[in-house]
């Protein structure tokens, strides 16, 4: 009897000391993360314009989204061709590169960190800015085409409605180091044993890799798909800076435009719901990804 | 001898004690702008402090972009700063949400002093009959070009009566001898100054009185004044669409490297740019129209300076604002780095001293006063939304999407609709 007590007592101890430990991580949590989500349900409920207090006004926001506001749909549109293209894209580099870099080569961690690079600092204006130049009527890509014989003048890559998201697209997929690591973990956890028998039963290269490393690696592939359409879903900063959603909205994405609507028309209601939007979007396409995971994402540990 | 000393500190100190000590007001005051103009104002509030030592000034400034962000996020914490720097662009908001104090009675009671500046310059601050901002500086919008240029393609200089007429003809010469753009466009990029300008010169304005709707009702002013962009461009005189959509900086500009031969920008850019040209450039009133009926031309207030209703010491601010205008040696630190000086008798002062570009602003100025007709009332709180829909129908119709015609009705219906839905 006397010892439950002390059992119980010292559960309710070592809660106590794991609870403290997580309070500045649950503090942030709540104050930084759910509290303004909340804040901003009720704000995409409001006219509020920053300048002067929030006036209620029910759903009348989500009613303009989506009965009078072409450039919503249009950004939408934009987005969907960003993700679908960006993100198999990336993954697929990403894995090829994993690949290449898994292989117990001279220099091969050398050329690991070099390849990281690009994501390390890829979130950044300098990267942003970088691609400016790079794709700019006088940027070098042009240089080397005109020289090349190609072209005969410059052309205008990111400024042209043709050409503008694609450079998004391909930036995108140059920074495909986080994936590309996560990849290289998941490469390196698949037994030896499987491809030494795999050998031995006379598989060639690929044979082994669309029946041992892909199966092995689906997990690995299902983890990135869903960060990757999250993450891709949410870009911002480069899209900001590179093209500023032009030329006439070609490159508008989700997220530029409800920076457009909060800090430069001041609807910070409008945008506020805009965001609750995307959420729910984001939201149904992980679900249905979950959803699937069963039939294609192998566990070993299942069963 | 030590019964002295400590009689004496006794003394002083008593002194301290009971004198009135004087109480140190602190205001905090903000404003954008570039590391020259921070640099000027913070030896500008140094001089300040020294002429009024019981006031202390707390400065908070950011370059442009994100200034109206930060300001927006300090006014919905009911936090903004006593003393603010504004643009005539936001001056309707900050109104309309009650955030400014009409300054009215500091002018009457001479705390801030402008017997010296004209009323031109001031009725830009008047909002509803009450003053509530005060005018730093004028700007006037022109177009630069290199002199040299033309010398060297045997083009005549602008002339101040010159048509739109001379101005296409002077481009495609240009375009012609020297190989390069004439220009990059008829108006500034991603601005409705050339277009307004154009409305202004017959007889309408961008935006009607009331903000709720536009200040024109035809489509031919669109029309004619974007048809000339298109065929320019077509022709290769003007700089094509993708070079334009490459956000430039003044000191990037296709006139400062060479690549055309003019350029549009407010008249206070001029010191940026010869800055980075390293070469002289020279300014000249934007074209006129034939059928005319008033000058497009008008003074603009570059920035002002306003009083929160967060101000607990209105007087104090009073008093900078009143230093700031009109203040020789303050003035002489800037040299009318926010646009020319609205002080009759500060223009004259600094007159001596002006560097070439200096110059040139404050004789552009001198020219436009004489040929401009006041300005329009400030824009609806709209207005950048105007300026996104009206900077893509510009680029479609340079891609060939929309003909001018079709432009100026969509620009028309859209632009409406979005005044007419603001509160």
């Amino acid at each position: 009897m006397q010892q439950i007590a002390y059992r119980k007592k010292n559960i309710t101890y070592n809660n106590l000391a794991g609870y403290l430990f997580i309070l500045p991580w649950l503090a942030g949590f709540f104050f930084y993360t759910i509290l303004p989500m909340l804040m901003s349900l009720y704000y995409s409920l409001t006219q509020y314009n920053i300048l002067s207090p929030a006036i209620w006004v029910g759903l009348k926001n989500y009613i303009n989204i989506f009965t009078n506001d072409p450039r919503f749909w249009k950004s939408l549109q934009v987005t969907f061709k960003y993700v679908i293209f960006a993100v198999p894209l990336r993954l697929i580099f990403a894995l090829f590169l994993a690949i290449l870099l898994a292989q117990k080569r001279l220099f091969v961690n050398v050329y690991r960190g070099l390849f990281y690079i690009p994501s390390l600092i890829g979130g950044s204006v300098a990267v942003a800015v970088m691609w400016k130049q790079l794709f700019g009527v006088e940027g070098a890509l042009n240089s080397i085409l005109i020289s090349l014989g190609i072209l005969d003048k410059g052309f205008g890559w990111l400024t042209h409605p043709k050409t503008a998201l694609w450079t998004l697209i391909l930036l995108a997929v140059w920074q495909f180091g986080s994936p590309m690591l996560i990849f290289l973990a998941g490469l390196k956890q698949i037994p030896i044993s499987l491809y030494e028998s795999a050998s031995i039963d006379g598989a060639n290269w690929w044979q082994s890799f669309i029946k041992i490393t892909i199966p092995m690696l689906t997990p690995v592939i299902f983890f990135n798909l869903i960060m990757q359409i999250i993450h891709n879903f949410m870009m911002f900063t480069q899209a900001y800076i590179i093209t500023g959603g032009g030329p006439f909205d070609e490159t508008l994405l989700y997220i530029l435009y409800i920076y457009k609507r909060g800090f430069t028309y001041y609807q910070m209601g409008y945008a506020c719901a805009l965001a609750w939007i995307l959420l729910t979007i984001v939201g149904v396409i992980t679900f249905i990804v979950f959803r699937t995971s069963h039939y294609w994402v192998y566990y070993e540990a299942k069963e | 001898m030590k019964k002295v000393l400590l009689a004496i500190s006794i003394i002083i100190l008593l002194i301290i004690l009971i004198s009135p000590g004087q109480e140190v007001i602190t205001l905090r005051i903000s404003w954008w702008g570039s590391q020259t103009r921070h640099d000027q104002t913070l030896k500008v509030i140094e001089l300040f402090e020294k002429k009024y030592p019981n006031i202390k000034l707390k400065p908070e400034y950011t370059g442009w972009s994100g200034y109206y962000d930060k300001m927006a996020a300090q006014a919905a914490g009911g936090n903004l700063p006593d003393i603010m720097q504004k643009d005539i662009k936001f001056l309707n908001q900050y109104i309309q949400n009650d955030l400014l104090l009409p300054l009215d009675q500091f002018v009457k009671n001479k705390l801030i002093d402008l017997s010296n500046v004209d009323k031109a310059s001031i009725s830009a601050g008047v909002i509803g009959g009450k003053l509530y901002a005060i005018n730093i500086g004028n700007n006037a919008y022109g177009v630069f070009y290199d002199p040299q240029m033309f010398t060297k393609a045997r083009v005549p200089y602008p002339k101040p009566s010159w048509t739109w007429e001379d101005y296409m003809d002077t481009a495609r010469k240009l375009h012609k001898a020297l190989g390069i753009y004439a220009d990059t466009t008829i108006c500034n990029a991603g601005d409705y100054a050339g277009f307004e300008h154009y409305l202004r010169q017959h007889g309408y304005k961008l935006f009607d009185d009331s903000g709720k709707k536009l200040g024109y009702d035809e489509d031919w002013p669109f029309v004619e004044f974007y048809s000339m962009d298109v065929q320019l461009t077509k022709e290769g005189v003007f700089a094509p669409p993708e070079v334009r959509l490459e956000s430039r900086t003044v000191e990037n500009d296709l006139l400062v490297v060479k690549k055309a031969a003019m350029a549009h920008y407010w008249s206070n850019q001029i010191v940026a740019m010869m800055n980075a040209a390293k070469r002289p450039i020279k300014i000249a009133l934007y074209p006129n129209s034939k059928k005319q009926v008033r000058k497009g031309t008008y003074l603009k207030p570059s920035m002002f300076w306003s009083i929160t209703k967060n101000c607990k010491n209105p007087e104090a601010a009073a008093k900078f604002i009143d230093f700031f205008i009109n203040d020789i040696e303050a003035n002489k630190i800037m040299m009318g780095e926010r646009g020319v000086p609205v002080s009759s008798k500060v223009r004259n002062a600094l007159k001596p001293l002006l560097t070439p570009a200096q110059k040139e602003m404050f004789d552009f100025i001198d020219l436009a006063s004489r040929n401009s007709s006041p300005i329009d009332p400030p824009y609806p709180p709209a207005f950048q939304q105007i300026l996104d829909l009206l900077k893509d129908l510009q680029y479609k119709m340079l891609y060939g999407i929309l003909t001018p015609e079709q432009a100026a009705k969509e620009f028309r219906t859209k632009a409406n609709e979005i005044l007419a839905a603001q509160k």
